[in-house]
């Protein structure tokens, strides 16, 4: 019963946080209710056992993203800037006709479906105590995987992130005045 | 496994008894006990918050040569509660131009960040809300809302000392964020875990089996560690989110009343969870020295033993307080990415290096021979 509670209710934060990301017009708000989304989708992590995903999507997202978010929004203009000219609800032309948004409707509802059936045999064939195969918790299993079976993958992105940091190093550093 | 309070409490006798109580519904009784629990614990932290300011005005007029708070109450001890009604009945401000909704949210973050933390903090072997897999990791990503909270703040007062405090304060929390995970991570490498009650377990009661004195690096780590959380939690001499002397009050200028109150209380017990983590990695937890048999009387003595530790470390972060002057802006940066953070990787690397080389075995372990 609790398992259905912490569910339903990242779910409700997930989903109203998400609308209230679109539905509202000053954009640091915005970032706010993407907060609380971004919160609700940890809890729906914590909710399928994958507590190590669940305090990552944390550490990134609340702790990294929203934050370096909203002060990209506060230095890159002042108080005009902040609020959005219009939101879902009032659509000007320039965004699009009715076509756009119908092809855009049916992108959607394909994706969804698409994901629907993918998803739809997972969640029968796996009970969450089969998870846990043999390893003592879901960090030890995370870290064979990531040494054993993917450290291709876990080394290039090492190798991505020092260019990203060398590259903000670059932009960062003082220019020499001639 | 994730261990919790009530897994622990289940191992009893009694337990079974009270589980009749309830009519044998066990998720009932647990969500009792962590209600309960839950309670216990933020209220005893508030009241170490409140008590905090109390010790911070009495040791800085120790070291000052005055006298400090001593009307309300014995030694002036009940002025955290004159305080506390004070700010509950002030006029709650709210400036004409702020941003309404974030500037009440603002404090609330700041302190749902704080008490979030407390579900993990090791009090004892048996007294931790829940002992998760991932302890010490979720401790760190939760109380990045704490910077969140002091950023929105500055934001949402629509002042300029306020908006310059706050982003003061982000960029200081999230800079400093580096070097102390860093420096976690090097314990977490020494012990194997990032469950509080796995470091505490691999850690014994007296000094030499502390991890502080395990290895250099890890002494080192402790340091490093240590200025980082001062910096986190924006004590001085890393003030400067709150400089009085140029940013009027910094963050929470435009606050009044108990919005003000949550942002300071958030602080002081954000300073005992910093010292309470330190403690718990570094300085061997509640392990009582000698004694390592598992009854229920042995939890008082391991949560006095923890508390002992915390409340020291917390004296010497109000006595460097009052001690160092603040820093500028510019030299705080570069002791963070300069200093701090290459000492950082520099004790990772080394802890690795010392537990490949010899084995995991800690210093006095390879000087007395091991036992």
């Amino acid at each position: 019963m609790f398992i259905e509670f912490l569910f339903i209710s990242s779910a409700a934060v997930t989903i109203a946080c998400a609308i209230g990301v679109l539905v509202v017009k000053n954009i640091m708000h915005s970032c706010v209710f993407l907060l609380g989304s971004l919160m609700g989708i940890a809890g729906l992590y914590a909710t399928l056992g994958a507590d190590f995903v669940a305090v990552t999507q944390i550490m990134v997202y609340v702790g990294g993203v929203v934050i370096l978010m909203l002060f990209a929004v506060m230095l890159t203009g002042g108080k005009d800037f902040i609020s959005r000219a219009q939101n879902l609800l009032g659509l000007p032309p320039s965004m699009g006709s009715k076509w756009t948004y119908g092809v855009g409707l049916l992108v959607g509802l394909v994706f969804l479906l698409t994901n629907i059936q993918l998803i739809k045999g997972i969640s029968q064939s796996l009970p969450t105590n089969e998870i846990n195969n043999g390893f003592p918790s879901t960090v030890t299993q995370i870290g064979h995987l990531l040494i054993k079976e993917h450290v291709l993958a876990f080394e290039i992105s090492s190798v991505l992130l020092l260019g990203a940091l060398v590259g903000a190093a670059i932009i960062a550093r003082p220019r020499k005045q001639n | 496994m994730n261990q919790t309070v009530v897994s622990y409490l289940s191992q009893y006798e009694f337990y079974d008894h009270i589980l009749a109580l309830f009519g044998n519904n066990q998720g009932v009784l647990a969500f009792v006990i962590y209600a309960v629990l839950a309670l216990v614990i933020v209220g005893m932290c508030a009241t170490i918050g409140g008590l905090g300011t109390y010790a911070e005005r009495k040791i800085s007029a120790d070291l000052q040569a005055r006298l400090g708070p001593n009307r309300v109450g014995p030694y002036g001890l009940l002025q955290m509660l004159a305080d506390g009604v004070k700010m509950m009945t002030k006029e709650d401000i709210m400036p004409f131009s702020a941003d309404k909704a974030l500037f009440y949210l603002a404090p609330l973050l700041c302190l749902t960040g704080v008490f979030a933390t407390l579900a993990v903090l090791p009090f004892s072997s048996g007294f931790i809300m829940a002992d998760l897999n991932v302890g010490i990791f979720y401790l760190v990503a939760i109380s990045s809302l704490v910077g969140l909270g002091v950023f929105l703040g500055g934001y949402a007062s629509n002042s300029k000392w306020s908006m310059l405090g706050g982003m003061r304060g982000a960029s200081q929390i999230i800079s400093y964020e580096i070097p102390v995970t860093i420096s976690i991570l090097a314990i977490v490498l020494l012990s194997g875990g990032m469950g509080f009650g796995t470091i505490v377990g691999s850690q014994g009661g007296l000094p030499h089996q502390w991890f502080m004195f395990h290895n250099p690096f890890a002494f080192l780590a402790f340091f490093v560690y240590g200025v980082g959380a001062l910096a986190e939690t924006n004590r001085a001499p890393f003030d400067l989110p709150e400089a009085e002397s140029e940013l009027v009050s910094g963050y929470h200028t435009e606050y009044t009343g108990m919005r003000f109150g949550f942002f300071a209380l958030a602080e002081y017990i954000e300073v005992f969870v910093v010292c309470g983590v330190a403690a718990a990695l570094f300085l061997g937890g509640y392990n009582v020295p000698g004694i390592s048999i598992d009854i229920l009387p042995m939890q008082a003595v391991q949560f006095v033993i923890f508390m002992t530790k915390t409340l020291l470390l917390y004296y010497v972060v109000i006595w460097i307080r009052w001690t160092l002057p603040r820093l500028r802006v510019d030299q705080l940066m570069s002791v963070c990415w300069k200093y701090l953070t290459p000492m950082a990787i520099l004790n990772l690397i080394g802890c690795a290096t010392w537990m490949v080389v010899f084995n995991g075995k800690s210093i006095a372990e390879l000087i007395l021979g091991s036992h």
